[in-house]
């Protein structure tokens, strides 16, 4: 049952409980992934002694290291864990890669990405909201694209630009422009229609009509299109760079090597884990970012 | 209303006409002017045709289809797609209803929903194919994380969505809870599952998709991409890459077709989904 909101308790429970869980789980996961210390697992029946091993579940205080050693790009282990050149970290490490400098680099290609595609996106669908014409022509043109996943591209993009940096980008603005152009064109058509109408009616027109009438109508869809294209260009960034990059955090989360033989090179599970929670933090940041900002600029939505 | 399809009919032919006679047309110039050579990672290939005309394209689709490589790909790649589908559906949707419905719960794992949807799905496939190995499983449980956090929301937005009037009309008439999840919550929530089961789908094809290309044996559509990459093929890719679009919209339609037919009592256009 829904719960009235009188009935909630206050929110500080809430915040409470999520942080218990958070803490739990945790402290779960460092019994589990030490258990190996104690028990020999090879002893242990087969799905067990295969996951209870640290390459495969790493020690929280290994994850700890690898965060320090990826921040501080080699500082002295705490641990005594030796680095080789040869393994992930290690490889990392030697190429002066850290956690912060990757975040960087992706979260530059997203913001090129939002920029490029989002502005496409954005005319793109005013154009199609704006005018039944272009709606019926261009449509079915949009749709034939939109149907093809950006990073099925990229094999084909390269071929055009080589192997630059250039070529990441594609796929990312792609993606970015095939998801902001619907809800721009829904927001156009069916809710700034009506605000359209009554402006004429009053006998408001060409750009006082686009400014001052259709954008704001249409803003809040935009921004709830922007919101989702945020997730869907990370996506896109890692996958690319998981693919073809030499830098970034898909590429920190591999840890090199070319196309198919880019797995082969034993993966460590605690370099994978720091980057997918940078990777998490920062995507969350990002979207409190245009959240704000998205509430900020449609204030007078509020009803 | 029926001259109104047929213009609009008429215009998306038209303009989708236009493009295949603008793209023949450049394949054509192209073929004359684009370089034939191209200069990839340490050396040069040669042969390489940057716009392949239709001739070349048409004689790769039959050669795909006749020896059996194309159909065989578009089996493995969807029967994923479609398994990962079912599989992160069944965790998302009921725990996105009983996060709506039951407080405590929803605080308990409101941390992890949070984690997961910042989390690129594809950034876990590293994680997964050492836990799950390179085979079938870990592809098919990171579809099954992407859509299971994209239906979790979904069925979430959906219950919350529900005009408190009418559960609390219920509720006053003596309805029990189970009652009133089955004849109320559901069938009003239905429409936000549904659409965020299309969002899904097509994010399942993403990461299909890559976790083919980055790793994958034989018959699948993303190993088929990375292979005529590799060589590189254009005339492959560029099918590869139309047979990867068609299973796409086909799949959208599907998913949109059942929306409409599971909403058809709430008079609404499938198009405000």
């Amino acid at each position: 049952m829904r719960l009235d909101d009188a009935a909630r308790p206050p929110k500080a429970r809430r915040v409470w409980l999520g942080l218990a869980s958070v803490v739990a789980l945790v402290a779960a996961y460092t019994l589990l992934s030490n258990a190996y210390r104690v028990v020999d697992p090879s002893l242990l029946p087969d799905p067990l002694r295969g996951l209870l091993r640290p390459q495969i579940l790493p020690p929280t205080q290994r994850i700890v290291d690898a965060f320090v050693q990826l921040v501080g790009a080699g500082a002295p282990l705490a641990g005594g864990a030796d680095l080789h050149p040869g393994d992930h970290i290690g490889g990392l490490v030697e190429q002066r890669v850290t956690l912060q400098g990757s975040l960087l680099v992706s979260t530059y290609r997203v913001l090129i990405g939002l920029a490029v595609g989002g502005s496409l996106g954005i005319l793109a669908g005013l154009l199609m909201g704006w005018s039944r014409a272009v709606d019926e022509y261009v449509h079915p043109i949009y749709i034939l694209f939109r149907s093809v996943p950006p990073l099925a591209l990229i094999t084909y993009v390269m071929l055009w630009l080589g192997h630059g940096t250039a070529h990441l980008l594609i796929p990312i603005i792609y993606a970015v422009f095939a998801t902001v152009v619907i809800p721009t064109y829904h927001g156009v058509r069916d809710v700034a229609d009506v605000y359209v109408k009554a402006a004429r009616a009053l006998g408001a027109g060409g750009r006082l009509l686009l400014s001052r009438v259709m954008l704001p109508a249409a803003s809040p869809f935009v921004l709830a299109g922007l919101r989702y294209a945020l997730v869907i260009a990370w996506m896109t960034t890692v996958g690319v760079e998981m693919l073809m990059g030499d830098d970034g955090v898909g590429y920190l989360l591999i840890g090199g090597g070319l196309w198919s033989s880019r797995l082969e090179v034993a993966g460590d599970p605690a370099v994978i884990v720091v980057g997918i929670v940078g990777l998490a933090l920062v995507g969350y940041a990002m979207d409190v970012g245009v959240r704000v900002a998205g509430d900020r600029l449609t204030q007078w939505v509020k009803r | 209303m029926n001259g109104l399809w047929r213009r609009r009919l008429w215009r998306a032919l038209l303009s989708l006409g236009v493009l295949a006679v603008l793209y023949g047309i450049a394949s054509q110039i192209g073929s004359a002017l684009l370089p034939r050579r191209i200069w990839m990672v340490a050396h040069y290939i040669e042969d390489v045709e940057l716009l392949p005309p239709y001739a070349s394209l048409l004689e790769e689709a039959v050669f795909l289809v006749k020896s059996g490589i194309l159909p065989r790909s578009i089996l493995v790649s969807t029967a994923r797609v479609l398994e990962g589908l079912a599989l992160g559906a069944a965790v998302g949707v009921p725990l996105g209803l009983s996060m709506a419905r039951v407080a405590r719960l929803e605080w308990l794992l409101d941390p992890w929903v949070t984690f997961f949807r910042f989390t690129p799905a594809l950034a876990l496939l590293p994680l997964y194919a050492l836990w799950f190995g390179l085979g079938e499983l870990s592809k098919i449980l990171l579809i099954a994380t992407a859509v299971a956090v994209v239906t979790l929301l979904g069925a979430y937005q959906g219950v919350r969505d529900v005009p408190r009037v009418y559960l609390e009309a219920a509720k006053s008439l003596g309805a029990s809870d189970g009652l009133i999840l089955r004849k109320i919550v559901w069938p009003a929530a239905l429409p936000q599952i549904l659409s965020s089961v299309r969002i899904a789908l097509g994010l399942a094809w993403v990461t299909v998709v890559v976790a083919e290309l980055i790793k994958a044996t034989m018959p699948s559509l993303g190993y088929l991409l990375a292979l005529a990459g590799a060589y590189p093929r254009v005339s492959t890719i560029a099918v590869g890459i139309v047979t990867i679009g068609v299973l796409v919209l086909a799949c959208d339609a599907a998913a949109l077709g059942l929306y409409a037919m599971a909403t058809r009592w709430m008079k609404r256009s499938p198009a405000d989904a």
